[in-house]
């Protein structure tokens, strides 16, 4: 099966072997001239199956939405864009990005923003959104790689910051440097397979070091580790 | 030993970084001072471990044994993380 979708701003025509991703993928539907061309195969399938974590319970078709995002994600380094994994936000149309390893709450973090800010606040994605690097700053967009509760729209916002959350009973936040926010980043940032791509995703980094600031957040699931994230941030 | 090419070196700040290519698992980077990125450079080439002391030795004013155990040390840890090849 075969669709044509845009998404971070590129055109990809994609082709799968199920058609599960061409659902997954609804609301991002484009025509014209694809920028590239993605396509798995049942191998791809098998090598996700391998890499997931009990991956035998899964269908094909869904380890075939992951295989199609890897694709995806090998080439968009040529476009200027990489795969983060974290909670992207805008709020009053500047972009908050909170990241951490899987399971420390950084969906439950978006959400008290969310609840406590209303309308203001715009779930950008709560899982992988792409992060480009232009002229003028960072941008995330939203993917259909919104997490399991699919939060997330099909639009973008400029960085004002990125943020990762550690799990704590008490809530406080600090400006990092580059140094120590690196390794942070760089776990929560797809590595490609392919070298070139990979170094090209390294140099996007520093690039996004240049348009952002970085903080740490340890913060517990209080209202309060809402206003402590959310008062510094803003202020800065 | 040369660095195996899977593994990419920067610079931040003052740190010397080393971050391996595509893989799930991230236990592999490696964060060090000057003397790090002095190895790693050293691992661009095909170097012995004797000539990467020779190497410090001109550029660092410290006795020979005192480098030499930084040496090991370093290339100690890059060995754990798959990043030198014999």
């Amino acid at each position: 099966m075969t669709g044509t979708y845009k998404i971070a701003d590129e055109i990809i025509f994609v082709e799968s072997v199920y058609p599960t991703v061409h659902e997954y993928y609804r609301g991002y539907e484009a025509s014209g001239t694809p920028d590239f061309s993605v396509k798995t195969s049942v191998e791809d399938i098998v090598f996700e199956r391998e890499k997931t974590e009990n991956g035998e319970m899964f269908p094909d078709s869904y380890l075939e939405e992951i295989a199609m995002y890897r694709k995806i994600c090998e080439k968009m380094p040529y476009y200027d864009t990489f795969l983060f994994h974290g909670s992207c936000i805008a709020v009053d149309d500047e972009g908050y990005l909170f990241g951490a390893p899987s399971g420390t709450g950084k969906s439950t973090h978006a959400k008290l923003w969310c609840d406590n800010l209303g309308e203001r606040a715009v779930m950008v994605n709560d899982d992988k959104p792409l992060i480009r690097i232009c002229g003028d700053g960072a941008y995330a967009y939203g993917t259909p790689y919104n997490g399991k509760h699919r939060r997330g729209e099909n639009t973008k916002v400029r960085l004002k910051a990125i943020c990762m959350l550690s799990q704590s009973p008490d809530n406080g936040i600090r400006e990092i440097t580059r140094s120590e926010a690196y390794p942070l980043i760089i776990g929560q940032t797809y590595r490609p397979y392919d070298r070139e791509a990979f170094v090209k995703t390294l140099d996007l980094v520093d690039r996004l070091f240049e348009n952002v600031k970085l903080y740490s957040l340890r913060c517990n699931m209080e209202k309060e580790a809402f206003e402590v994230s959310y008062n510094k941030m803003r202020e800065d | 030993m040369r660095l195996n090419k899977d593994f990419i070196y920067r610079k931040v700040g003052s740190d010397s970084v080393l971050v391996p290519v595509g893989s799930s698992s991230f236990s592999g980077m490696v964060k060090g001072n000057a003397t790090t990125g002095e190895l790693i450079e050293c691992l661009k080439e095909d170097m012995t471990e004797e000539q990467m002391i020779e190497r410090l030795l001109e550029k660092y004013d410290a006795p020979r044994e005192i480098i030499a155990a930084d040496v090991a040390n370093v290339l100690n840890k890059l060995r754990q993380i798959g990043a030198i090849e014999e």
